[in-house]
């Protein structure tokens, strides 16, 4: 049977120009200024310079992608320590209006963070906690606590009952199968939950740029902005802390793809 | 199983326990600012006056301005075209991806990738390709002779609009790829068979086979894509800050503006409500029925 190719050379121009963006802003980083502000522009650098890097590492930069890390990861634990058993409870031991309360849970996505932030601001600021970390994780948990419930939940339906079920004859008690059972074998669906929660964290913007004012404190999608000038923007750095800002994303995306798909199918589709 | 025995709940109370610190949580971040927000849109609370209850003035302040209806306007025009152009690229790129086997994988893998960027980023990624003194967007359409020298992209109203709705785009559509791709691969492949052995044309399965049977990813995903550039400032934060002269001004800003640079909380809850509602109203009635299907 002859192969069509027709779907192929759809995807290779799609590729080509989608993927262009990141591999220019890279080449860009390794500029050095003259020959980022020279016309005409060029593609793939003259003279391989890491000035950009070095202005970089010598800014807020390297302090703000700390303050990420901090967010992400503090982020991510909060978010599933909470949502595992949310979601296992209402899988597995169903009570009453379980059923409407996830739909609940899954409603409050539809609220745009946006409105919140009014609030937000009188009651952060009666805590007293704006520009801490407190403040900024609690609000990502906020995010993605709904999701995560979702993901998590499509997962432990699809979860064995028997499984469960022998551990309890065994004489586990219902937390010990959980802990002991359950936990161990949603290793991978946990993980991946753990890896979307952490990345749609490191990607937020707006609320860190509304209640974080300090470099102390700031993620690097706030950072970044250091670069931005009313007047000038340093192309070539902008750029390098671009990179800095996708990499460990794009590397999640590449290792673990298979599984944040799943889960983020079944967050979105699974009802 | 001693201790089994001595406490034991019943099996929906144990799972009702392990639920709350999360539902108590969302509770308190949620149900709580909500309710404040209800009650700040009716006060007058500006920092420049004794707080006081207005009733519904605030609503009528913020529709009489007319920066509130340029705001719905543009986050319509926004919205329309992230979701429009979203959805095109993602059922392209699902349909050519479903049709091939070798290298499908690899291809799945490279179209993602702009997932990873920041959509903030991504507005900065595009405001350096699209800049007059330094872009290559520019230096390329002048080389293929469409331009006789740079334009500035960011001061065109409508240049710029479309350059916001591109930088979301470009962070949106592997979700939709994505969505799609796995409602079409659920698709029986004994189905295009029967219909290619029919003679059938390749339109037509896509109209008759394809369309009909992935349209929940497809509903999903124009919902999720649509719902989310309503209310996603980020690209337009870094590209024109809602520029030229108000060009890309959308109720984010409005409500921003209002806080932030007013500080009056209560026009700024208004404005918060109306989006508020303005989703719901869209999206509760869609989101039923995909729940429904």
């Amino acid at each position: 049977m002859k192969t069509d190719i027709s779907p192929y050379i759809v995807l290779v121009i799609f590729v080509s120009i989608l993927l262009s963006p990141i591999i220019l802003i890279t080449f860009n980083s390794f500029k050095n200024t003259s020959e980022t502000f020279g016309w005409p522009p060029t593609i793939v650098p003259k003279e391989f310079s890491l000035e950009a890097y070095y202005d970089v590492v010598n800014s807020y930069v390297p302090l703000t992608l700390r303050n990420s890390i901090i967010i992400s990861v503090g982020t991510m634990v909060v978010v599933l320590a909470f949502s595992i058993f949310t979601a296992y409870g209402i899988s597995k031991y169903k009570f009453r209006g379980s059923r409407q309360l996830s739909f609940a849970i899954l409603t409050t996505r539809i609220i745009p963070p946006l409105s919140l932030i009014v609030p937000f601001y009188i009651l952060m600021g009666w805590l007293g906690i704006t520009d801490t970390f407190l403040c900024i994780i609690l609000l990502e948990t906020y995010m993605n606590y709904p999701l995560m419930v979702w993901t998590l939940k499509g997962f432990f339906d699809d979860f064995p009952q028997d499984l469960i079920d022998s551990a309890l004859v065994d004489g586990c008690s219902r937390t010990n199968a959980f802990l002991r059972v359950v936990l161990p074998v949603s290793a991978v669906a946990l993980a991946a939950a753990a890896i979307i929660t952490f990345l749609w964290t490191w990607n937020e913007f707006i609320y860190a740029m509304i209640f974080l004012s300090t470099p102390d404190v700031q993620p690097v999608t706030v950072g970044i902005f250091q670069f931005v000038g009313d007047e000038v923007i340093e192309w070539n750095s902008l750029s390098a802390v671009a990179v800095f800002t996708s990499i460990p994303a794009i590397i999640f995306f590449i290792v673990a793809q298979k599984y944040i798909i799943s889960g983020l199918l079944r967050g979105a589709v699974k009802r | 199983m001693k201790r089994d025995t001595k406490m034991k709940l019943s099996d929906s109370k144990f799972g009702l326990l392990i639920s709350l610190p999360g539902i108590i949580f969302l509770f308190l971040i949620v149900i709580v600012p909500l309710g404040m927000l209800v009650v700040t849109s009716v006060l007058r609370y500006d920092f420049l006056h004794p707080i006081e209850f207005i009733g519904l003035q605030n609503f009528y302040d913020a529709v009489s301005s007319r920066l509130f209806w340029l705001a719905l306007q543009n986050t319509i025009a926004y919205t329309i075209g992230v979701t429009v152009l979203t959805l095109a690229i993602g059922l392209i790129l699902a349909l050519a991806n479903s049709r091939i086997r070798t290298l499908s994988g690899l291809f799945r893998t490279l179209l993602i990738l702009p997932w990873a960027v920041p959509a903030v980023v991504s507005g900065l990624v595009f405001r350096w390709m699209l800049d007059p003194g330094v872009g290559l967007i520019n230096y390329t359409l002048m080389q293929v002779g469409l331009l006789r020298e740079p334009i500035n992209i960011f001061g065109d109203p409508s240049l710029a609009m479309i350059s916001t709705i591109w930088g979301y785009v470009w962070t949106a559509y592997p979700f939709m790829f994505i969505l799609v791709l796995a409602g079409i691969e659920a698709i029986p492949r004994e189905l295009y068979e029967a219909a290619k052995v029919d003679g059938a044309r390749l339109i037509h399965s896509f109209r008759h086979i394809t369309l009909p049977l992935a349209r929940k990813s497809i509903l999903v995903g124009v919902l999720i894509t649509s719902m989310f550039s309503f209310r996603t400032i980020d690209t337009i934060w870094s590209m024109t800050r809602g520029g030229p002269a108000r060009a890309t001004y959308v109720m984010g800003f409005n409500l921003l503006e209002y806080l932030i640079d007013y500080q009056n909380i209560g026009l700024a809850s208004a404005v918060a409500i109306i989006m508020l509602l303005l989703i719901m109203i869209y999206a509760l009635p869609l989101m039923y029925y995909v729940t429904k299907e």
